[in-house]
This record gives structure tokens, sequence and C-alpha cells, in this order.
């Protein structure tokens, strides 16, 4: 942090996060014509995202043990998890393999600020987070009428910890995968792709049923699971055990260690290697 | 631009500090062959490269020096040291009387790089927003910011395209607006790596100006690399070479001349075509009646060469200059790789 204070990283942090904001709303309104086709293709390819699970929970009423609007639910939950993303952590920052296999860290190294700090803000673009983060937010706002959810300030609270988590889960499994490009470039710079690709393609799926190995590998593994169906559980009181709720807050914080450990292994090992290639795909442009 | 013209001689401290630094680099053969290949997965043969070895350098404040070597030769390791971006194995490395790496925030708040094949510009925002972006993240005072910006872009001519798009730019336009950008913070130290790389005649020449002027106006200590060789000695009062990670030369280029010959072209014109046989010359080539010879002037002087012509046939026209330094280097780089090894120049060139 060198030899300035928390307070003054947070307050630099929301001014960096103003800029990135007013940048990106640059960005899209470059014309009218690109503001139009962003929103519209962003909307329709997230709401074809989750219109398969949806029309099978219509279909049969539900999923398993899951009612229609307790699927609506968690597919607008796993969309807001999602949308937390990209709003969060655009920018090649949820797909940290492409920086690094592109030797495109090298822009970070040279920015006066702790590295976590250049990570936590320079993805925020919350225009194109908004495709996104919008049909999660009224898949969750058409499900909660018909849910029998006692809605206090406590499970509102609990809700957005939850989210918090399962975005944090997201981007710990992001990192933990994606610092594998510090040691081979090339070869893993696409990783945090495929890793992003079986979160969104898996994270609408309710695991009930699932055996154990299969549901652990699936939780404690590759943490699908823990993207919306595990923190769905315990905030619909699917789960009765009284505990639930913080399983996901639990995980997030063991991911996160687990991604901290990775990546600062990585960046030990760019400390004595450096980026053998550079490619401005992507960056910045 | 004139020898004038050139950084004046620092007086003061050193801003950067090099001792003893080596950097290996461990690179894994390949082989074109299967078995090999199989082989190699198990048991890599891995071959050693010497990026820097046992590298000493002292850089004034104020100075403008030339880092200059063939390919390979561990410029952009130097760089990437010196930037912070990555460790040296042993040796220590201070600038401003910091360690890049372990003081890495404090430090590049102090220093610019700017390489020239990678921007700091924002692609899909107008040039403005990334001054801004800049003001911002380097936590600039905004007065500060306001002279500097009216400073840059007056030097660097921003105001023509500082409003549009950085990706509809023209290379020059992105080299100038790269420039102002690492400048903004009013770094005491310039990086730069390759500034003029794909710059048309015009744009280069108005880059090395601004870096002149900066230097001479701001008093910038400025590290660059290039293989444009005149380039450099226009702008740089001291060069130093490096040869396999091997400190090769350090001093001003008219030093380096004289350690390496004073290599001189001669231009003699003849009623003849056929050139002129001048011992203690290289023939380079005729056009027409014009031939160009290459000569060492410390070896041997234009009196006794036109003697040997005058003897031959009648001269009509006379020229005689020095070779470019692009030459000179070349063939300096030529002896090195001839060479094959380390340790080729006289200990007294180091």
């Amino acid at each position: 942090m060198g030899d300035k204070s928390l307070l003054h990283w947070i307050r630099h942090a929301f001014r960096l996060w103003a800029v990135y904001a007013r940048m990106d709303a640059l960005v899209i309104m470059r014309s009218l014509g690109t503001m139009a086709t962003w929103i519209i293709s962003d909307t329709v390819l997230n709401v074809a995202s989750i219109m398969g699970m949806l029309l099978l929970a219509q279909r049969f009423d539900g999923i398993g043990m899951w009612s229609k609007y307790q699927v609506l639910f968690l597919l607008g939950y796993g969309s807001v998890v999602d949308g937390l993303m990209t709003t969060f952590f655009g920018y090649n920052v949820a797909f940290i393999s492409r920086r690094l296999g592109r030797g495109q860290f090298d822009h970070t190294l040279i920015q006066p600020q702790p590295i976590l700090l250049s990570l936590m803000t320079e993805g925020f673009n919350p225009t194109f987070g908004l495709p996104t983060l919008i049909p999660g937010i009224a898949l969750i706002v058409l499900a909660l009428p018909h849910l029998a959810l006692s809605l206090s300030a406590g499970w509102w609270l609990l809700f957005g910890v939850n989210l918090i988590a399962s975005t944090a889960i997201v981007l710990a499994f992001q990192f933990a995968w994606g610092s594998l490009a510090f040691r081979a470039p090339r070869a893993a710079e696409e990783l945090s792709s495929s890793s992003m690709q079986l979160i969104v393609q898996l994270k609408a799926f309710p695991l009930d049923g699932l055996g154990g190995l299969l549901a652990g590998s699936l939780i404690f593994a590759l943490p699908v699971g823990c993207v919306a169906w595990l923190p769905c559980r315990a905030l619909l009181s699917i789960s009765k055990e009284s505990f639930a709720f913080w399983y996901t807050p639990l995980m997030a914080i063991g991911f996160t260690v687990f991604a901290t450990v990775m990546f600062w292994k990585g960046l030990k090992h760019y400390e004595r290697v450096g980026a053998q290639r550079y490619s401005n795909f992507g960056f910045r442009n | 631009m004139s020898e004038s013209g050139r950084n004046a001689t620092p007086t003061s401290d050193f801003v950067i500090e090099v001792k003893g630094v080596s950097k290996t680099f461990r690179q894994r053969q390949r082989s074109e062959k299967l078995l090999d290949a199989a082989r190699g997965l198990f048991r890599p043969t891995i071959r050693e490269v010497h990026a820097l070895i046992d590298l000493n350098l002292q850089i004034a404040r104020g100075e403008i020096v030339a880092y200059a070597g063939a390919n390979g030769a561990g410029k952009s390791t130097t760089v990437k040291i010196l930037s912070g971006m990555i460790a040296p194995d042993s040796g220590e490395v201070r600038v401003l009387g910091m360690n890049p790496l372990r003081e890495r925030v404090r430090y590049v708040g102090r220093i610019g790089v700017v390489f020239g094949q990678r921007s700091e510009l924002w692609g899909d925002n107008p040039v403005a927003a990334s001054f801004e972006w800049k003001r911002v993240l380097w936590d600039i005072p905004r007065d500060r910011y306001d002279f500097m910006l009216g400073f840059v872009k007056e030097l660097l001519g921003l105001d023509e395209f500082f409003n549009s798009l950085v990706r509809e730019l023209s290379l020059g336009q992105r080299m100038r607006a790269d420039l102002g950008l690492a400048l903004l913070h009013e770094p005491e130290i310039l990086f730069l790596d390759e500034p003029t790389l794909g710059l048309d005649v015009l744009a280069k020449r108005n880059v090395l100006r601004f870096i002149q002027d900066l230097n001479r106006e701001r008093r910038v200590t400025v590290m660059l690399t290039s293989h444009d060789m005149s380039e450099l000695e226009q702008l740089a009062g001291r060069i130093v070479l490096i040869n396999k990670g091997e400190l090769a030369f350090d001093g001003d280029f008219t030093r380096l001349r004289r350690e390496f010959g004073e290599r001189r072209v001669l231009l003699v014109e003849t009623p003849d075509e056929k050139p002129p046989q001048i011992e203690g010359a290289k023939f380079v080539q005729s056009e027409g009646n014009r031939h160009e010879f290459l000569f060492d002037g410390g070896q041997v002087s234009i009196a006794e060469l036109m003697e040997q012509v005058s003897a031959q046939t009648q001269v009509l026209d006379v020229e005689t200059h020095r070779a470019p330094i692009d030459d000179v280097i070349a063939d300096i780089y030529e002896k090195w790789q001839a060479s094959k090894g380390r340790g080729a120049l006289p200990e007294n060139a180091k």
C-alpha cells in the first residue's frame, strides 16, 4: 500500500470507478446506432442464455423440488451474478488469462497503485454490464411475489451477502485458473474463456438429486453450484439448515484465499521471467 | 540537430544506479523430431540465455542516454528491470534511490515508460479521456495537470486530434499522444523503448525534437533504445552499447567512432567509369564515373589516398565525409557476431 492510508485508496477507488464509468458510457454513446445495437444484442443474448431452463420450468411447472417461480428466481440470481461480473470485472479482468497470456499485465505494473486496486477498478463498465444485470433483476422481481418468503431486512442483507459471495467465487475461480497463464502464456491464454463458459452454461441447473461425488465436485472443485444453486436453496428456504445462508460466503472465503495464493505464486514467477510475448489484441481497443 | 543541441553534461547526482546486475532466462529447447519432443516432455533440454551479465551502469540526472545493442542483446530486459516489471537474478538496482520492484507503487509514480509497440491510450475513447484517466489514476493535482496538459499539447501539437478517437489516429499522432500521456505526471526519468518505431520522417523528427526540448526545459533524464543509430546520435550525448548481455561500450559517439575506427567515405569523380585502385580504401560502388570508397581515417590520410588516385587518373571532383553511425554500429555488431563470444572488445572500450 506504500505510504498512503487505506482511506486514501478507498477514495481513490471510487474516483477511478467514476472515471471508468464515464469512459464506458462514452464508448457506447459514440452513436445512437452503436448504442441501440449493443443494448439490444446483449439483452437478446442474455435472455437466450436462460431461455432453455425457463421453458423447461414452464413446461413441467418446475424442476424437481423447485417450483416454476423458484427456478425463475434461480435464473434471475445467476444472471445478476453474471451482470455483476460484467459490470465490475469486464475488460478482461475476469478473463485474466488473456491479459497475462498476451503480456498486457506490464501495463498494470507501471501504474502507481496496488495491483489489487487496478484489478478491482479497471474492469468497471456499468453501461456494458446493464444489459446482463437488468434481465436478471427483472426475473427476480417477477418471481418474488409468487414465493412465500418473508422479505425482511435480514433476508435482503443475506441476499446481498450471498450475491457478493457468488460473484467473488466466480472471480476467484477465474483467477485461480487464469493464473496458469503466468507460466504458459500462449497455451493458457484462453483458459479464462473456457472456465467462464463452464460457469455460464451450468450455473442455471438445480443440482439436487445428483450423487454426492458429482454434487461435491460441482461445489468444491468447479464451483458452478455456488453461483446460484447453493445460495438460492438457502434464500428460498429449500434447504432447511439454519447455517445454509453461510455456505456460499464461506466457500467464497476459501476460493478467494486459494485464488490469491495461485495469483501470488504466478506473480512471483512473473517477476523472474516477465512476459516473453506481447499482443495488444483486446487491449483498450 | 547540432552538437550544441545535445543535452548538457550532467553535473549532479546519479538517478540510475545498476550494480553487477545479471539476468538469465531458461529456454526449453525443441526438436523437430517426435521422439525428441516426447522425451522432452519428461527430460527437457534447457538452455540458459544470459540476458544480462554483471551489468554496471550509472546515469546522472538530466542525461539523455542511448541504450543500444543488436537484437537479443538485453536492451528490453534492462528497461523492464529498471521499470520494475521484472527482478534481476543478482546485483542491485537503485533508481531515484528506490528499488523499482520492491517500492513499485511509489517508484512508478516518478517515472514514465513508453514502449513504441504498446500504447497506454484507450482505443475506443477520445484522446482527452485517456488524459483524464491518467490524471485520476496518478492522482495529479488539478493545477499541475492543467499546466502539464498545456505544455505537452503545445510541444506535441496534440490539439488537432485531442478529441479524436484513439483508434482513428495515425501512428505518429498516437505516439505523440502516448508521449504526452507519459509526461503528465512530470516524471523525473523517461524510459523510451523504440519510441519512433514505424514513424515517418516528419513524425520522427517531431518526436526527437520533443525529447530534446523536454530534456532541456525540464531536465528529465531520458534513457532510450532504438535501432536507428543516427537518431540516437542526434539526440543522446552518451551511448551505452551492450553485447550478449555485457556492457561493451559506454561513452559518447565521438569516442565510439574513434575506438572502432574513424570510418570515412570517399567519393571520387573521374573521367572513367572504371574505379581507380586505392590501397588502404575499400571500394564500395560506382555510379557512372562517381566512385565510392570506405577508409579508416585513423589509418590512412585523404592526401595519401588522393595521391594514389592522381597517379592513375584525372580527378574531376572529390568529397569525403564521416560514414553514417548506422554503418559503424553495423560493423561493430558484425565483429561481435563473428567473435561468437564475449569479451571481443578491448577492455578500454568498456
